[in-house]
């Protein structure tokens, strides 16, 4: 088979549209009780799931930032404890 | 005084339907409904198919209303919505459609001579190729959508379409011709 065989074939394909006048008799009124029930339809839980994704991230952020609070703060605290024992040695005479 | 009455918009009548309206999408629906069931009968087998295609398509339309910006028509909208659905219909039922037989398919005879044994010996050819070569050959060559439209209904770029063409044409000479020697 060449191109225009092929051509040709398309040409009558597309000459003959399938009727859809059976199919869209009364869509509307289907279409519109469809919509009702997926309406009514309780959200899945994926979707919840989605919806809730900023409250998440605002969640991760928060935490992360209190955990990294904490460890500069232990950190600090840390470092100022060496330099305690450090003073106290020089005072008196480092046993 | 004028006695006609002027139509609602899709603009007003998407509105309309995001306030609740249902009547206004079913007006909706009716003005688009030829189109969109013009393109679905190309993939679909029946009716009941048919229905089934159009009505996930709406659906969906329905529940990504409010993402519409109104910066293309609606029905390029829709149409996108519509050819996307369809290959995802293409997609489930793919292995039905591979195992058609030709059975009540003539062929060797000339498809000019009847446009409906045309449409169902490509049908049949079509089914036979690959889900994205089928849905880039519908539009071009069936729906006469450019390479322009047909990149931008499925979203794939125009050379990425060229190719499928490209590859969706020789696939069918080939099937067609091995068929044929049968």
């Amino acid at each position: 088979m060449n191109d225009d065989q092929l051509n040709e074939l398309f040409r009558a394909a597309r000459t003959s549209r399938p009727d859809t006048s059976r199919a869209e008799y009364g869509f509307e009124t289907r279409l519109l009780a469809a919509i009702r029930e997926v309406r009514n339809q309780p959200t899945p839980w994926a979707t919840v799931a989605w919806r809730l994704m900023p409250v998440f991230a605002a969640i991760v952020v928060v935490t992360g930032a209190w955990s990294y609070n904490v460890q500069s703060q232990m950190a600090a605290e840390a470092t100022l404890g060496t330099g305690d024992e450090a003073a106290f040695a020089g005072l008196f005479g480092g046993e | 005084m004028s006695a006609q009455i002027d139509e609602p918009t899709d603009q007003r009548l998407i509105q309309s339907t995001l306030a609740g309206d249902d009547e206004a999408f079913a007006t909706l629906v009716a003005r688009h409904k030829r189109k969109i069931f013009g393109i679905a009968a190309r993939f679909a087998r029946n009716d009941a198919e048919l229905q089934d295609i159009c009505q996930e398509i709406f659906v969906k339309a329905y529940l990504k209303l409010k993402s519409f910006r109104g910066e293309a028509p609606f029905e390029h909208w829709l149409s996108r919505i519509a050819v996307r659905s369809c290959y995802d219909f293409l997609r489930a039922t793919r292995h039905d459609r591979e195992n058609v037989p030709l059975d009540g398919i003539e062929l060797g005879t000339q498809p000019s001579g009847n446009a409906e044994h045309a449409r169902e010996l490509l049908q049949w050819a079509m089914n036979r190729i690959s889900d994205d070569q089928r849905l880039v050959i519908t539009l071009l060559e069936l729906e006469e959508r450019s390479v322009r439209e047909t990149a931008e209904l499925t979203g794939w770029s125009e050379s990425n379409v060229k190719v499928r063409a490209f590859r969706a044409r020789q696939a069918l000479k080939r099937i067609l011709e091995t068929s044929h020697e049968r």
